[in-house]
């Protein structure tokens, strides 16, 4: 039977909970087609003492360094800020570092609240049983109570500050400025048959612990326990629509190179922000000549990536800073809401970062000068290693119409399918907002006795965070899909990912985007699937 | 010794307070074999060379450890990619060295049998902001 009842493309963060949720309690066949290789914890470069080498090669969050089979070329000479994704089975989540805040309130209304960017067809209320359900699957750690945020259902014990964080914790506190212990996708306990996390530090170059939660082991285990059929090495290259704008199926090269057609009664798109845009443009029928859902010239429009700031203090004493979870210790929103007296509409989170590993410390120490050669070079190494911590300003990014990607046939992938290019720029709205967080950066920093040795924005290797270009919303020459991601112009395709996001928030989106995937299959599963 | 481990010790010497290898004590050779660099780490050699002769009149081995950094330096000023590309490598060699990582206060190192302790916090540092009240804005309906 080359039959699915529901065919989900795409294995990462939105795909694993769109194959758990359309599972639950259904005999249907739902099928996944992943692009990449599975992984395996084993494999994993932190099995290896020089691990941190393989942020330069197969773990690397750049496409183009990594270079790995499933991979597609980005062409971003027409962005200052560079792509970053992870194409396999568990998708970015493979190498993300399990931050994992919630969108707010404000976030769904920026138009409204603020007179800009447009509003969400939903409110964060709609979204909160999802988002409790999600933090349930993925195991988050944090600390109910946030007042920067309605009240969390229940969370696993934040993970610790460490000398470092508290550190920073206290300056906050005499700067009066809000911080809370980061909401984590890591198990502080065992948790869905986890281990607990024993603190090793590099989280994104996969947790071969198993203690992050990447959706190879939050929700794959129990889709594939409810029967979802995983195809990796499965490149789709086209959605199929009849005349009568009806997805039949979907065609694909498989891990042998062989060309193939599964049909579908629902497909569902969780590519990534980039990753969906793509295969819509590159499915063009009679139906479609601009690519499927591309009737209006929205699909690859408005992308959003989340300009990032950073600045590095090093403190005199040692603070073990190398030591923990990198990306998760401390995040501040002090600044994330709209205020009269700022130049810039909108906010941005403070994302403490705890210290560098050993080489990372050494190289950018030296490329920034601050690292000599020669006789001074060990001494000064040990004052700066465990003694840096970061700050990642994490601004919100509003929708524009030209920034973009759009397929580059120059640049095919392994396979023949054009690759992308981005068309970026940051808007002035954004360059204030990440000036203003620099200064605020420097002076947390000064407060607390640390010498800033780097402050620059926008960090070049950093467009984790890929939103907006396939919108969802209630008019169908505005927007991609409607509300509950059902495609305007195709009645059984969804889109999931953060693809069909309206605006991009400050924090890191994948909460939100699984979130926002439960509660479309919630709705496919009462309409369609059952 | 060779030019080769005299430039590697020139930029990365060994450190008996903190008891840390010189880097020609490493292999460093094998991993600019692994990257691809060995035939650039030549060129880079020979322009060292060429440096210590233009500059001392003498060549790199011969001369003293202060003038020899020198020459490392001249040679960023002649050629910025090539120097940097080889330095760069040289740094990640060695911080990524099991023997140097296991002396650097690293904690656990791979692959990572016991992990390391971070201790508990004391949550009552969050006083100040519970005080503070609620900050994000409530959407009216």
């Amino acid at each position: 039977m080359n039959k699915a009842d529901v065919l989900i493309i795409g294995s990462g963060a939105s795909g694993a909970a769109a194959a758990w949720s359309l599972s639950r309690n259904t005999s249907n066949r739902i099928v996944c087609l992943e692009q990449g290789d599975a992984t395996k914890a084993g494999d994993y470069p932190t099995n290896k003492v020089n691990w941190e080498l393989a942020r330069h090669g197969t773990a690397s969050s750049n496409p183009n360094e990594r270079k790995n089979k499933a991979d597609y070329p980005i062409d971003d000479n027409g962005s200052p800020i560079s792509l970053a994704n992870f194409n396999g089975f568990g998708g970015s989540t493979i190498l993300y570092s399990g931050h994992f805040p919630r969108f707010h309130p404000s976030d769904f209304a920026t138009c409204s609240l603020d007179g800009v960017g447009d509003d969400w067809p939903l409110c964060y209320e709609d979204l909160e049983p999802y988002f409790n359900e999600n933090e349930k699957m993925m195991g988050v750690a944090g600390l109910v109570g946030d007042p920067a945020y309605p009240e969390y259902d229940r969370l696993l014990p934040p993970v610790p500050l460490g000398k470092a964080g508290r550190k920073m914790a206290e300056t906050f506190n005499e700067l009066g400025w809000h911080w809370w212990p980061s909401y984590s996708a890591i198990n502080t306990s065992s948790h869905g048959g986890r281990a607990s996390c024993v603190n090793l530090g590099p989280c994104n170059t996969g947790c071969a612990q198993g203690a992050k939660g990447s959706v190879d082991v939050t929700y794959w285990p129990q889709a594939l326990r409810q029967g979802v059929e995983v195809r990796t090495g499965c490149c789709v290259y086209e959605i199929c629509v009849d005349k009568f704008h009806k997805i039949t199926g979907v065609k694909y090269l498989n891990e042998k190179g062989e060309d193939c057609f599964i049909g579908a009664s629902i497909v569902v798109v969780a590519c990534s922000g980039i990753g969906t845009p793509r295969l819509l443009l590159n499915s063009k029928s009679a139906a479609f000549p601009d690519g499927l859902l591309n009737n209006h010239d929205l699909v690859g429009r408005n992308l959003m990536v989340h300009p990032l700031g950073y600045t590095e203090g090093v403190f005199e004493d040692d603070l073990q800073s190398s030591v923990g979870p990198q990306g998760c210790c401390i995040l501040s929103q002090q600044f994330y809401e709209s205020d009269p007296a700022n130049k810039f509409k909108r906010g941005y989170t403070m994302q403490v970062l705890r210290g560098s590993p050993a080489m990372e410390t050494a190289v950018s120490a030296y490329m920034m000068r601050r690292l000599p050669l020669g006789p001074d070079h060990h001494k000064t190494f040990m004052s700066l290693f465990n003694h840096n911590m970061g700050i990642a300003v994490i601004s919100e990014d509003l929708p524009e119409h030209h920034n973009r990607v759009e397929l580059d046939e120059q640049n095919c992938d392994a396979n023949g399918m054009p690759g992308l290019k981005v068309s970026y720029r940051v808007s002035e709205n954004t360059q204030e907002m990440l000036k203003h967080g620099l200064e605020k950066s420097k002076l947390l920093f000064q407060q607390a006795g640390a010498r800033v040795t780097a402050s620059f924005a926008p960090v070049k290797h950093a467009g984790w965070h890929l939103m907006g270009t396939a919108r969802m919303g209630n008019d169908p020459e505005k927007s991609v899909v409607s509300p509950l991601g059902q495609a305007h112009a195709v009645e059984n395709l969804f889109i999931v990912d953060s693809s069909i996001f309206v605006t991009s928030g400050a924090v890191n989106p994948v909460a939100t985007a699984q979130a926002l995937t439960l509660r479309i299959c919630d709705h496919i599963r009462q309409k369609f699937v059952n | 010794m060779k030019l080769k481990d005299i430039f590697y010790d020139t930029i990365l010497p060994g450190d008996q307070d903190l008891n840390l290898p010189a880097a020609s004590r490493l292999e460093i050779d094998d991993y600019m074999a692994s990257v691809g660099a060995t035939e650039m780490l030549a060129r880079y050699l020979d322009l060292l060379d060429t440096l210590a002769h233009e500059k001392f009149n003498h060549g790199f081995v011969d001369l003293s450890a202060e003038d020899r950094l020198a020459c490392v330096t001249f040679s960023k000023r002649k050629d910025i990619r090539l120097s940097t590309a080889i330095i760069v490598n040289c740094l990640k060699s060695y911080y990524t060295c099991e023997s140097v990582l296991n002396i650097l206060p690293t904690g656990s190192v791979p692959p990572f049998p016991e992990g390391n302790v971070v201790e508990g916090d004391d949550w009552s540092i969050l006083e100040d902001v519970y005080e503070r009240g609620t900050i994000y804005r409530h959407i009216p309906e």
